[in-house]
């Protein structure tokens, strides 16, 4: 790891306060292409961004005074301009802790979880370009599909944090980004062209996947192009980790949280809140997931925790602040980055408790084939256009981009439009998809910040287009 | 507090020394100031922007742009990123001219308000906060609340080697205050929310009566029955049919997308799509607006560009490159998320503009149907041309008169279909720009306004 790494050091050494201080730095260097068809429309990089976040806590009586200040001046000047201006915030904020344990000392042991791809971290751009011709190749002789808009980025951080109760700790981590919108077109009457739009985060380049994968898309994107109207009623729908990607860690990631107890939305321990063959924990160490690293935004190891074990809640997540609310420990789910948006600039947001990656225990399902011959009659959702729940009311909701007709226990022809949506954690008793769960696959896979199974939930309410 | 023109003779001399390298260089640098107050039930947060602020320049390559970025204006940083160019810029750089016309504006603008937010100080702010948080959680079923108060100043600093030089300082207020309902396990809530440039007037619109009636709405959703589901007549509120003009038809109309071959509105460009009572407009100079910018990042003063007229599809939005490609004039509409992004063409206000029904006469003229209200999400999909819009809430229509409250859903359907069976657009009175954030694609997220009156279509319905 190079000098920079210990940014948080250096800025920690500067700090001229009593009060107890957190100190969060990073080095980032980020590096882009962008793509216009098949070809390189922008390179850019490296953008580089080196800046701390800097927290004071302030006591007020039996409440807390937060003050956090993000900046990336790291001059003698800059720190202390930053140190006044989280005094201030701090004296005007106030969190419902006596005190706030920060992780101390002992916990600068890291765990070894991979996080950082090698090949991207000393070959950064060579390594994004070898990547974009692979992305090119894998469309050669397609001559009805092609990307049309799109990016890779890169980001290769030097974290680095520090605090009063003596953490020096510090480490290095890579996230990609891939955004490619294929289109298939052509035919000299044939339908509109279709879309497939592909988004995804990850901590490493897979050119080796790629030709598999553009496969995949290329079929999504040509099925738009003949689908047929979404049926409507209450039907079996199946949900693959792609999609269950845009529900599940925004409701579990906020419902399972310090966050939510203290808005009273979080569930007891001991609550039914799905069927008995559900088990979920939040790990936050599964290897290459976005959520992995060793120690959480605070400094504290990331573990495994169960959230819902056999239908009922177990744990809840908690940073330092809200395990000082609540009189318990944090669990290493202090977070600087949102579900929803993941800035590539952590160190400008102040932790929040969160999830790092969901994980749904597989079940007795079997393959995505055999929970389709159990479905029997139903809907496939390959795509919705933005299922984000509500996270208070857990409802959700999206357009179907694409998906398949369930016949007979095999997918049948491609559908499109209508809407997808439900709720998804409701009282006993009411309808909910952890609820009304009829199966859960026997192989997880890991997207985004869930690692499940495809889940086949009956019934959802689809309303066809 | 940094003024970003301090450093305009180190960004002139940049300039000077790219422009013997290239035929065209540019700079733009950014810096901001502010603060959000977030008072809770439990929980006071106040924070403030984080003290980042940097240039970034770019220059014509002689086939395609050249960026670097610099995050300090002394001229040792400014220099570091020049030289970065010089060494990256090829002999073409300086045979060719880049696409399109540099922008000659020289300008400066500022959106001062009378009373600035910066003058309300901690104390102020945290004192209305807990006023309005009261009046959120006077109801027996509001166990919970939270008022957002929110201002940021953002100055832009614009100079080209062809003698642009624009200054813009924008003074963005937004607030909001939600009530969270609890009865058997059940969670429901409403949010009252506006925003827009200006200051401290901007906050007038929490008043204890629209607070109130916030919070009986949450405790109504309680007890609220899902929306009915399929095709059905939609009677969209401002806020959805702002959404629906920016998610599902501006992005369509970004030409960026008309390059890629990415629109479903470019073959049918001239044609027309909607009835002639008709116009969706965008506006990057409306007064006092979410999305207004005064100037773009190009140096093109921003504008009202007619995208709908009368039922026609007739315009669309431009950067410099894609106004060389389709021969015509940019239209003050490329932005950078920060000095660290790209730029791209985008969108600034965007509206449905407002015609002569009133609320009554759509919802007669509705018949049997669904009111869309509070649009909290939208999607764009500028390809396939379908939509998808989220509500928290709305009301059944039934026999021309409006009835049960119902719970959150999503509308869906194609965007012609939705334009072309259009049947009203609702009076000035109820025309209101609202606040959001938009991305191209998932990352570049920025501030754009939509707007629009109540508006009469037909769509699927569902949940969300």
């Amino acid at each position: 790891m190079s000098e920079a790494a210990g940014t948080a050091f250096r800025v920690a050494d500067q700090l001229r306060t009593e009060s107890p201080w957190e100190v969060f730095a990073e080095r980032a260097r980020r590096f882009e292409l962008h793509l216009n068809g098949r070809a390189l429309e922008m390179a850019r990089g490296p953008i580089t961004v080196e800046g701390f976040g800097l927290r004071l806590f302030r006591s007020q009586g039996d409440k807390t005074g937060v003050g956090f200040q993000a900046s990336t001046d790291l001059s003698e000047a800059g720190i202390r301009e930053a140190v006044t201006q989280a005094g201030t915030i701090a004296a005007f904020s106030h969190f419902p802790t006596r005190g706030v344990d920060l992780p101390g000392a002992g916990t600068a042991a890291l765990v070894s979880v991979d996080i950082r791809d090698p090949i991207l971290w000393d070959r950064p751009m060579e390594a994004l370009l070898e990547y974009a011709r692979g992305l090119f190749a894998a469309f050669d002789g397609k001559h009805d599909v092609t990307p049309s808009f799109g990016s890779i980025r890169a980001t290769l951080t030097e974290c680095s944090i520090a605090n009063s109760a003596g953490l020096h700790t510090a480490f290095a981590h890579t996230t990609v980004e891939v955004e490619v919108a294929v289109k298939a077109f052509g035919g000299p009457e044939g339908p509109p062209p279709g879309e497939y739009w592909v988004n995804e985060s990850s901590r490493r380049l897979e050119p080796g996947l790629l030709p598999a994968r553009v496969e995949e898309w290329c079929r999504y994107a040509r099925d738009v192009r003949r689908a047929q109207p979404t049926p409507s009623g209450d039907l079996s729908v199946i949900l693959p980790a792609g999609t269950l990607s845009g529900i599940l860690p925004f409701v579990l990631g906020f419902r399972f949280t310090g966050r939510a107890r203290l808005r009273e939305v979080a569930p007891k321990s001991g609550d039914p809140v799905g069927t008995a063959s559900l088990t979920v924990h939040d790990d936050g160490l599964v290897p290459w997931a976005v959520g992995s690293a060793p120690v959480d935004d605070e400094g504290a190891p990331q573990r495994r925790r169960t959230l819902i074990s056999q239908g009922v809640a177990s744990d809840l997540l908690y940073d330092s602040l809200h395990a000082g609310a609540f009189g318990t420990t944090t669990t290493g789910n202090a977070l600087r980055n949102d579900t929803l948006i993941r800035d590539w600039r952590r160190f400008v947001h102040a932790p929040l408790a969160a999830a790092t990656t969901i994980v749904v225990k597989p079940g007795s399902g079997g393959s995505d084939e055999e929970l389709i011959e159990t479905a029997g009659e139903g809907v496939w959702v390959q795509q919705l256009g933005w299922a984000i729940p509500d996270v208070l009311t857990t409802a959700f909701g999206g357009e179907l981009r694409i998906g398949y007709r369930i016949r007979n226990g095999k997918l049948a022809e491609p559908i499109r439009g209508g809407t997808v949506g439900g709720i998804v954690l409701g009282p006993p008793g009411s309808r909910s998809m952890l609820h009304d769960l009829a199966a859960i696959g026997s192989k997880g896979t890991v997207s985004e910040a869930v690692c499940t199974p495809s889940l086949l939930v009956r019934p959802l309410t689809v309303a066809g287009a | 507090m940094v003024d970003l023109r301090d450093a305009e003779s180190d960004f002139a001399r940049a300039l000077a020394r790219l422009h013997r390298r290239t035929t065209f260089a540019e700079v733009l640098a950014e810096r901001s100031e502010g603060r959000t107050l977030r008072y809770e039930t439990r929980s006071v947060d106040l924070s403030s922007n984080p003290m980042i602020s940097g240039a970034v320049i770019r220059a014509w390559g002689g086939e395609r742009w050249v960026e670097a970025a610099t995050s300090a204006f002394d001229a040792g940083s400014i220099g570091e990123a020049v030289e970065f160019m010089e060494r990256v810029l090829g002999p073409e750089a300086f045979t060719h001219e880049p696409p399109g016309p540099s922008a000659t504006t020289r300008k400066e603008w500022s959106s001062g308000p009378a009373r600035p937010m910066r003058d309300m100080g901690p104390e102020q702010l945290t004192a209305l906060a807990r006023d309005v948080l009261g009046w959120a959680t006077e109801l027996p079923e509001i166990h919970q609340g939270q008022v957002v108060l929110a201002w940021e100043e953002e100055d832009r600093f614009y100079m080209n080697s062809a003698g642009a030089r624009c200054f813009r300082r924008l003074h963005r207020v937004r607030a909001s205050a939600a009530a969270i309902a609890f009865e058997n396990g059940r969670v429901e809530f409403d949010v009252l929310s506006e925003g827009g440039l200006g200051g401290q007037e901007r906050l007038e619109f929490l008043t204890q009566d629209r607070v109130r009636d916030t919070a009986r709405n949450a405790v109504g959703l309680l007890r609220a029955k899902p929306p009915p589901t399929g095709e059905m007549a939609v009677l969209l509120d401002p806020s959805t049919a702002g959404t629906f003009a920016h998610e599902s038809f501006g992005h369509g109309t970004e030409a960026d997308q008309f390059l890629r071959d990415r629109s479903y509105l470019k073959p049918i460009l001239g044609q027309e799509v909607g009835p002639e009572f008709l116009t969706i407009v965008d506006d990057g100079a409306y007064p006092g607006g979410w999305g207004t910018i005064f100037c773009d990042d190009e140096g093109n003063e921003a504008g009202r560009t007619v995208l709908v007229d009368r039922g026609r599809f007739v315009g669309a939005l431009h950067d410099r490159d894609t106004a060389a490609a389709f021969h015509v004039r940019p239209t003050g509409n490329t932005r950078r998320a920060d000095f660290q992004s790209r730029t791209f063409v985008r969108m600034t206000n965007t509206f449905v503009e407002p015609q002569d029904w009133t609320y009554d006469e759509l919802v007669e003229e509705a018949g049997n149907g669904v009111v869309l209200e509070r649009a909290t999400s939208g999607i764009e999909d500028p390809l396939g041309g379908q939509m998808q819009i989220k509500v928290k809430k709305g009301h059944r229509i039934e026999h021309g008169r409006v009835t049960d409250l119902v719970t959150s859903m999503a509308l869906s359907g194609k965007v012609l279909d939705f334009l072309r069976a259009i049947r009203g657009i609702g009076v000035k009175d109820d025309f209101e720009i609202e606040t959001g954030y938009c991305g191209k694609g998932q990352t570049d997220l920025l501030p754009s306004g939509t707007g629009g009156g109540y508006l009469l279509s037909r769509a699927v319905v569902g949940p969300a």
